[in-house]
C-alpha cells in the first residue's frame, strides 16, 4: 500500500473484504502435486532402508528392556502383598482396602473439635498415606484381619459422630470418639511399624 | 507309562530337594546369671521353657529361606536371631525350641512367629503380628503385642509375689488372661477380651467393637475402667470394703445384680446409667464402665 492507495483506516470496514495476489499461484502447485510422489517412488536415494532398520532395531530394544524389566521386578524383587489367597475376604484392590476400612484423609468435624493438633493431623495423614503399601507387607490372613478392625473403627467413628450431631454436648459420647480416635492411630502406627521389612511392631 | 513314571521321578526330586533344604541346628551356651535373652524369628514358632542350668541351648530346623541363625552372649545378655535376607523373609521360616535359665528376662519377636512360653520368671516382652502368644507369668512386668494374633497369658505367681504391670494390646486378635493380679491392661479393637483375674488392684479393657469381661476379686482401693464403643460388658466380681459403681451407656440395656434399677439419663434423649455403693468401709473399690451401644452386666462373681 503505497501511493494513492494510501488512505486512512477509520474503521474495519473499510479494509477490503479480499485481496487477490499479484501471480496466480496455483499452476505451480499444481506442478508440485504432480510430480511429488512419483519421484519419491522412483529413484530411492542412497540408504533409505537404513532408518526403517534402525527403527526396527530401536523398537525391539525396546521391547526386551521392557521385558527385562518385568522379569526383575516379578523375579528378583519382593512382591508386595503377592497374591491373595482365596477367601481372604478381600475385594478392593491388591490389598483390601476399601471405602468402608480406609481412614479418611480428613479426621471428622467432631473430632476436629475436641483433639485438633497440627503435629497430629501431619501424623495421621502420613500413616494414612501409606497404610496401603504397609498392609501389603503383612501376611494376607493378618491384612484381613486389620482390615475387619479398620472397619470397626470407621463404623465407630461414623455411628459416635452421627449421634454427636444430634446431642454434641454429650460427654459419654465425646470420651468415646476421643478414645476411637486414638484407637485409629494405635492401629495405623501398628501396621506402619509392622509392615517395615524385618522389623516387628 | 512313560510319563506317569517321570512325574513320579519329578515329584520325588522336588521332595528331596525340600529335605536337603531344612536343616537342624542344635547350640549352647554358657550364660551368666540373671541375664536377659533376646530371640527374634521372622516366621515359623518359637518355644521358649526355663530350666535350672546356667545354658542357653538352642534346638531346631531351619528352613530354606533362613541364612543363618545367630546365637551370642555377652554380658548377660544372649542373643537368638533368625537371619534371612530381605528378598527371601516371605518363605523364611524357622521352629526353634530355647531353653533358657528359669530367672532370665525375656524378649521375644516376630512377624508371623507363634510364640509360646513356659516355666520362665522374669519379665517378659512379647511382640509379633500375625503370630498367637500363649505364656506363663510369674508376678513380673509383662508387655505383650499382636496385630492379628492371639494372646493367652496365664499366671503363675507364687504366694506374695509382686503386683506386676502387665500390658496387653492387639489389633484383631482376642485377649484371654488367666489368675493373674496387679494392674493390668488389656486393649484391642476387634477382639474380644477376657480377664479372670486375682486380686487385682488396677484393670483396664478397652474395645471398639470386641466384647470385654471380666471376672476377680478387687482389694482395696482398686478400679477397674472398661470401655467399648458396640461391644458388650460382663463384669463379675468380689471385693474388700465398700464398691462404688458408676455404669453408663448411650443405648446399650443394663443388666446388674445391686439391687438399683438403671435410670434414664436424660428425659427426653437416650442414655441410661447406673450408679451406686455397696457394703461399707473407707477404702472403697471403683468401677467405671461405658458403651454406646454395647450391653452392660454388673454382677457379683458366683
Amino acid at each position: 500500500m503505497s501511493g494513492n492507495d494510501q488512505r486512512k483506516i477509520g474503521s474495519l470496514r473499510d479494509l477490503p473484504h479480499e485481496i487477490a495476489p499479484p501471480r496466480d499461484l496455483w499452476k505451480g502447485i499444481e506442478a508440485q502435486i504432480a510430480t511429488g510422489p512419483k519421484s519419491a517412488a522412483g529413484t530411492p536415494a542412497p540408504g533409505a532402508s537404513r532408518p526403517v532398520r534402525l527403527r526396527v532395531l530401536a523398537a525391539a530394544a525396546v521391547i526386551v528392556a521392557l521385558a527385562v524389566g518385568v522379569w526383575i521386578g516379578r523375579v528378583m524383587l519382593p512382591v508386595p502383598g503377592g497374591a491373595l489367597p482365596n477367601g481372604s475376604g478381600m475385594t478392593g484392590g491388591a490389598t483390601g482396602v476399601t471405602a468402608s476400612n480406609r481412614p479418611s484423609d480428613e479426621p471428622g468435624a467432631f473430632h476436629a473439635a475436641y483433639v485438633m493438633g497440627p503435629k497430629y493431623i501431619n501424623q495421621r495423614a502420613q500413616l494414612v498415606k501409606d497404610l496401603e503399601s504397609r498392609l501389603a507387607r503383612l501376611p494376607p490372613q493378618s491384612r484381613a484381619k486389620v482390615l475387619t478392625s479398620l472397619k470397626a473403627i470407621n463404623d465407630s467413628k461414623r455411628d459416635l459422630e452421627r449421634e454427636l450431631g444430634k446431642d454434641p454436648s454429650n460427654a459419654l459420647l465425646q470420651e468415646l470418639l476421643v478414645n476411637t480416635y486414638q484407637d485409629e492411630m494405635r492401629v495405623l502406627t501398628a501396621v506402619h511399624e509392622a509392615g517395615r521389612p524385618g522389623e516387628g511392631i | 507309562m512313560f510319563i506317569r513314571t517321570q512325574a513320579w521321578l519329578l515329584i520325588g526330586a522336588c521332595a528331596a530337594t525340600g529335605l536337603a533344604h531344612a536343616e537342624k541346628i542344635e547350640q549352647r551356651l554358657t550364660v551368666q546369671p540373671h541375664g536377659s535373652v533376646e530371640i527374634s524369628n521372622v516366621a515359623g514358632r518359637i518355644e521358649v521353657s526355663g530350666w535350672d542350668k546356667q545354658e542357653v541351648e538352642v534346638r531346631g530346623d531351619i528352613g530354606p529361606g533362613v541364612d543363618k541363625v545367630d546365637v551370642t552372649t555377652d554380658h548377660g545378655r544372649t542373643s537368638i536371631k533368625v537371619r534371612v535376607p530381605n528378598y527371601t523373609f516371605r518363605s523364611a521360616s524357622a521352629d526353634l525350641l530355647i531353653r533358657v535359665p528359669r530367672d532370665s528376662e525375656l524378649d521375644v519377636s516376630g512377624v508371623s512367629a507363634d510364640v509360646r512360653v513356659t516355666d520362665v520368671e522374669g519379665e517378659l516382652m512379647a511382640k509379633t503380628v500375625s503370630g498367637s502368644i500363649n505364656a506363663d507369668t510369674f508376678g513380673r512386668d509383662s508387655e505383650i503385642k499382636t496385630v492379628s494374633g492371639d494372646i493367652v497369658l496365664r499366671g503363675r505367681s507364687k504366694e506374695g509375689a509382686n503386683s506386676p504391670e502387665i500390658h496387653i494390646s492387639t489389633i484383631s486378635g482376642s485377649i484371654r488372661v488367666d489368675r493373674v493380679g496387679g494392674d493390668v491392661e488389656a486393649t484391642t479393637v476387634s477382639g474380644d477380651i477376657n480377664l479372670k483375674l486375682e486380686p487385682s488392684r488396677s484393670i483396664r479393657m478397652r474395645s471398639t467393637s470386641g466384647a470385654l469381661g471380666f471376672e476377680g476379686k478387687l482389694v482395696k482401693g482398686a478400679s477397674v475402667d472398661a470401655e467399648s464403643v458396640s461391644g458388650g460388658l460382663t463384669v463379675r466380681t468380689t471385693h474388700d470394703g465398700s464398691l462404688d459403681y458408676q455404669v453408663t451407656t448411650f443405648s446399650g440395656d443394663i443388666k446388674n445384680c445391686m439391687g438399683l434399677e438403671a435410670e434414664r439419663v436424660s428425659k427426653y434423649g437416650p442414655g441410661r446409667r447406673l450408679n451406686g455403693t455397696r457394703g461399707n468401709g473407707s477404702e472403697e473399690a471403683r468401677i467405671r464402665l461405658k458403651t454406646m451401644s454395647g450391653d452392660v452386666e454388673l454382677c457379683d462373681k458366683s
